[in-house]
């Protein structure tokens, strides 16, 4: 099977933007990729496209990829839209990957965008929800923040962790994010500001949720053969992992823990060779501050029940063992629901460049994404390396 | 009518069963907030939750009774249903009353309303519909009386207006006899009267008309009784405020004391079509032995019923949340706007009958091929991922154990649980193992009935029955949990 190699990723800043449209947010994810083709590319060259999007606010359901490329000047490609709730661009990219490795296409593009600032609260609050398990765990009246707090409250049963945990992630992706010109809550907050916030589902308050934002980003995917033509410094996909699990959380074997996310990043780890205390880097599926936590041992960087440690030594910190989402997360870069799996692999992407600027992660050759679907009914994770002396 | 062939297979009461919600508003509330309380006699009174009506009030007695007589739902042949407050005006409720009592398919069912003495009518209904034998083995008649009343916020009737429901079991053999009946109509409208409609009561407040109807029709009925009234300990008479029934004692020719033996109106308030019912359960729960129900409906007509026997009670009338006026608005829905705008999860009426034998009788399904529980059974078995052509049918107890939960904080609950989360305010929402019959378990989601208060890992919980949300103007009633601990 042949290689896959990033050769350009970009995004638009993540936020409230009431003067852009689906389609322009689209197209200028689209521009900032191209844009960081370090030898350029046309239109032209692109074969295949993949889009990531939920449809917040209904807009374009049927046809969104098609509506998204054409106006994105990419006429002609073949498009398809994947829906997988919050991991519908990270699927995308597990797309492009594979059109790519089978021979089908030179040169993929996924890419993933949502707008949910121009909604009513009400409109909001029923357009999140419809990733949840719908005729059981949505009738008992819960939401994403509410099934994410019952993990939470099974977690901080089962082991020593506490609520404050939850504040010192929040800090830190605030931290990290007011590095960020794209973050959308791109400014610091302090542990007292993340502990004492709203209630929103107990033990979770609105410190410990992420936004919802609009925004989009964009992926360009080469083989092997026509790698050449782009760059000299490429971004190999070392390894995918992807799993399904459950949607419902009641029906999972476990609640302090995302099935779907170990299973894929041991199917990523293993076709990558590699161990996950390799990686020099790592953005995480932080909706909610408990899933940065969960994902830390989902994804080996520490033992069962060890997040809290983890966290309490500063070793995920930017300037840590394994800095964890310096890009800010999902916390606080924001959270356009299609859009945000694409995201991290253009974070990803200036990270292993060296372009990430003040929250760059020193020598950073081996990173890692994991982008979650609703609370964990998908997963999907990626293992990016920078091939040095190419 | 004097009870005179003495068969023993006629039926009697083995049972009887009563409810109340937990809430309760003194009449100081009201006088803080009006200035002055019209209901004489009621010191404070019942208060349905957001998520409970007259069905959820008389599910709730129905296993009560059904649990005091030994008995169960699927012995239910003959089964009455009345309330002046239907949740719909128009649709038989007694279908889904029996299927969360898992009565047989081909049970008699009937509702009666219109009238505070629908109830009696009921209970009158089904003692001439009795024995029930044959192919049925021996049957029981099952009567639920509910009643949640409201008027207008000023009234003296809203003011007085109260809630819950009472059930008897009849069946042969049992240990209480209705020995004695009767029953009078004379033409007395206005009384008290609801328009089509509307959801609120009201009469004309002519006073002494009022009292004549009330004592007129009462009196009618017991006249024709042959039964001394003299010999009853206890009379349990329709109260639409603490002041009326003894205006009644020289009709019924009870003396005032006799009918305070079995008064609820001071504590419960006006509890419509199970007021004398309530009043019979309290009665036989303080092991009086011969009560007189005494029955009232304006139009106007009266029921009189001497009940004898030591009849086993299981009775939660006791309250335990109080209320400020501004939270009885809020639960009553005089103060909140419904669902928003912007939809819901959407799930079909027709989908959600599929599912009916989960949300009523919590039926789970045992995988065949790994015995491992499931719920909702369906699809690929949840422990052994193999495809399940038919699941086993197995009944869940009801009881299980909290594994996670959350309260979603005020203005946080999705579409379709806005008005809830409006009158009753945070709720939670859980993760329970609710326990199989065999000793293992199986995990649903479910809201966990608090009274405002958060629940723990571990904690014990057994399932009741209530609105869970309405839909396209169809209410979808299914089951919740609360705390073993806070049952009553």
């Amino acid at each position: 099977m042949r290689e896959a190699y990033i050769i350009g990723a970009g995004q638009t800043p993540f936020g409230a933007m009431p003067g852009e449209s689906y389609r322009s947010l689209f197209a200028d994810a689209v521009d900032a990729a191209f844009d960081s083709v370090p030898d350029g590319i046309d239109t032209g060259e692109i074969d295949e496209a993949v889009v990531g999007t939920l449809g917040v606010g209904g807009r374009q359901i049927g046809l969104s990829a098609p509506a998204v490329t054409e106006h994105a000047g990419l006429h002609g490609v073949p498009s398809t839209r994947v829906e997988n709730a919050c991991a519908a661009s990270g699927y995308a990219v597990r797309q492009a990957v594979q059109a790519v490795r089978s021979g089908m296409a030179d040169v993929a593009l996924a890419g993933g965008v949502e707008v949910m600032s121009d909604l009513s609260g009400d409109a909001a609050k029923y357009w999140l929800g419809v990733s949840g398990e719908t005729e059981w765990e949505r009738l008992t009246g819960t939401t994403f923040a509410g099934v994410y707090a019952q993990m939470a409250s099974a977690y901080f049963d089962r082991y020593d962790a506490t609520p404050e945990h939850l504040s010192q992630v929040a800090v830190k992706n605030h931290k990290n994010g007011a590095k960020n010109d794209k973050a959308h809550l791109g400014f610091e907050c302090s542990l007292e500001d993340a502990r004492d916030a709203p209630v929103v589902a107990d033990p979770l308050n609105l410190y410990h949720c992420c936004p919802t934002s609009d925004g989009a980003a964009a992926v360009l995917v080469a083989s092997e053969d026509a790698v050449g033509a782009y760059t000299d410094e490429p971004i190999r996909v070392a390894g995918v992992g992807a799993a399904s699990e459950r949607v419902g959380l009641f029906q999972r074997d476990t609640y302090t823990g995302i099935d779907a996310s170990m299973e894929a990043a041991a199917e990523a780890y293993d076709r990558a060779g590699i161990e996950p205390d390799e990686l020099d880097f790592a953005e995480v599926h932080d909706c909610f501050a408990i899933a940065e936590l969960l994902a830390y041992e989902d994804l080996g960087f520490c033992g069962r029940g060890e997040a809290g440690e983890l966290i309490d030594a500063g070793a995920t910190e930017l300037g840590g063992e394994l800095p964890v989402n310096a890009s800010g997360g999902l916390k606080s870069k924001g959270h356009p629901i299609g859009a945000t799996g694409a995201g991290q692999i253009a974070e990803a992407y200036k990270q292993l460049r060296g372009e990430a600027g003040e929250r760059q992660v020193q020598d950073a050759e081996l990173g890692l994404t994991h982008n979650v679907g609703g609370s964990g009914g998908a997963a999907v994770v990626h293992v990016l390396e920078r091939e040095v002396g190419r | 009518m004097s009870d005179g062939d003495g068969t023993t297979d006629e039926p009697g009461i083995a049972a009887i069963g009563a409810y109340t919600p937990r809430l309760r508003i003194d009449a100081a509330e009201f006088e803080d907030a009006w200035g002055r309380f019209d209901a004489a006699g009621v010191e404070r009174k019942a208060v349905p939750e957001a998520d409970e009506d007259a069905l959820t009030m008389g599910i709730e007695a129905a296993r009560r009774a059904l649990d005091a007589a030994d008995r169960d739902g699927d012995e239910v042949v003959h089964l009455a249903f009345a309330t002046t407050t239907p949740p719909m005006a128009e649709e038989d409720l007694t279908p889904r009353l029996a299927s969360v009592l898992g009565a047989s398919e081909d049970a008699d069912t009937r509702t009666l309303t219109g009238s505070t003495r629908a109830g009696a009518q009921a209970l009158a209904g089904a003692l001439d519909a009795g024995p029930w034998s044959g192919s049925a083995g021996n049957g029981i008649g099952l009567v639920v009386v509910a009643d949640c009343p409201r008027g207008e916020p000023d009234s003296e009737i809203e003011h007085a207006a109260g809630a819950g429901a009472a059930a008897l079991v009849l069946a042969a053999g049992a240990p209480g006899t209705v020995v004695d009946r009767g029953s009078y109509v004379q033409s007395y409208p206005g009384t008290r009267f609801r328009e089509a409609g509307s959801e609120e009561t009201t009469g004309l407040g002519v006073t002494q008309y009022d009292r004549e109807a009330f004592t007129t029709a009462l009196g009618g009925a017991v006249d024709a009784l042959d039964v001394d009234l003299a010999s009853a300990d206890a009379a349990a008479v329709q109260s639409p405020d603490g002041k009326l029934p003894y205006r009644a004692a020289g009709a019924l020719g009870v003396d005032t004391e006799t009918i305070a033996a079995a008064e609820t109106v001071s504590h419960l308030g006006d509890t419509g079509a199970a007021s004398a019912f309530l009043g019979v359960a309290s009665a036989f729960d303080d092991g009086t032995e011969r009560v007189l129900l005494a029955a009232y409906g304006s139009g106007a007509g009266a029921n009189a019923l001497v009940v004898d026997g030591s009849i086993p009670v299981d009775a939660a009338l006791s309250g335990v949340t109080e209320l400020s006026y501004a939270e009885y608005l809020r639960r009553r829905g005089e103060i909140t706007t419904g669902e928003p705008e912007g939809g819901g999860a959407y799930v079909s009426v027709p989908s959600w009958q599929r599912t009916t034998p989960q949300r009523h009788r919590l039926a789970a399904g045992r995988c065949p091929n790994c015995g491992a529980l499931n719920f909702p059974p369906g699809g690929a078995c949840g422990d052994c991922h193999a495809r399940v052509e038919e699941y086993e049918r197995v009944e869940l107890t009801g009881e299980g154990t909290i594994e996670a939960t959350t309260t979603i904080a005020q203005g946080g609950a999705p579409p379709e649980f806005v008005e809830q989360q409006s009158r009753s305010g945070p709720f939670v929402s859980a993760i329970v193992a609710l326990d199989g019959p065999d000793g293992d378990s199986v995990s649903v989601p479910s809201q966990v009935l608090a009274d405002g208060e958060s629940v723990e890992i571990g904690t014990r919980v057994a399932a009741t029955i209530r609105r869970i949300y309405t839909q396209e103007g169809v209410t979808r009633y299914g089951f919740k949990l609360r705390a073993i601990e806070r049952q009553r």
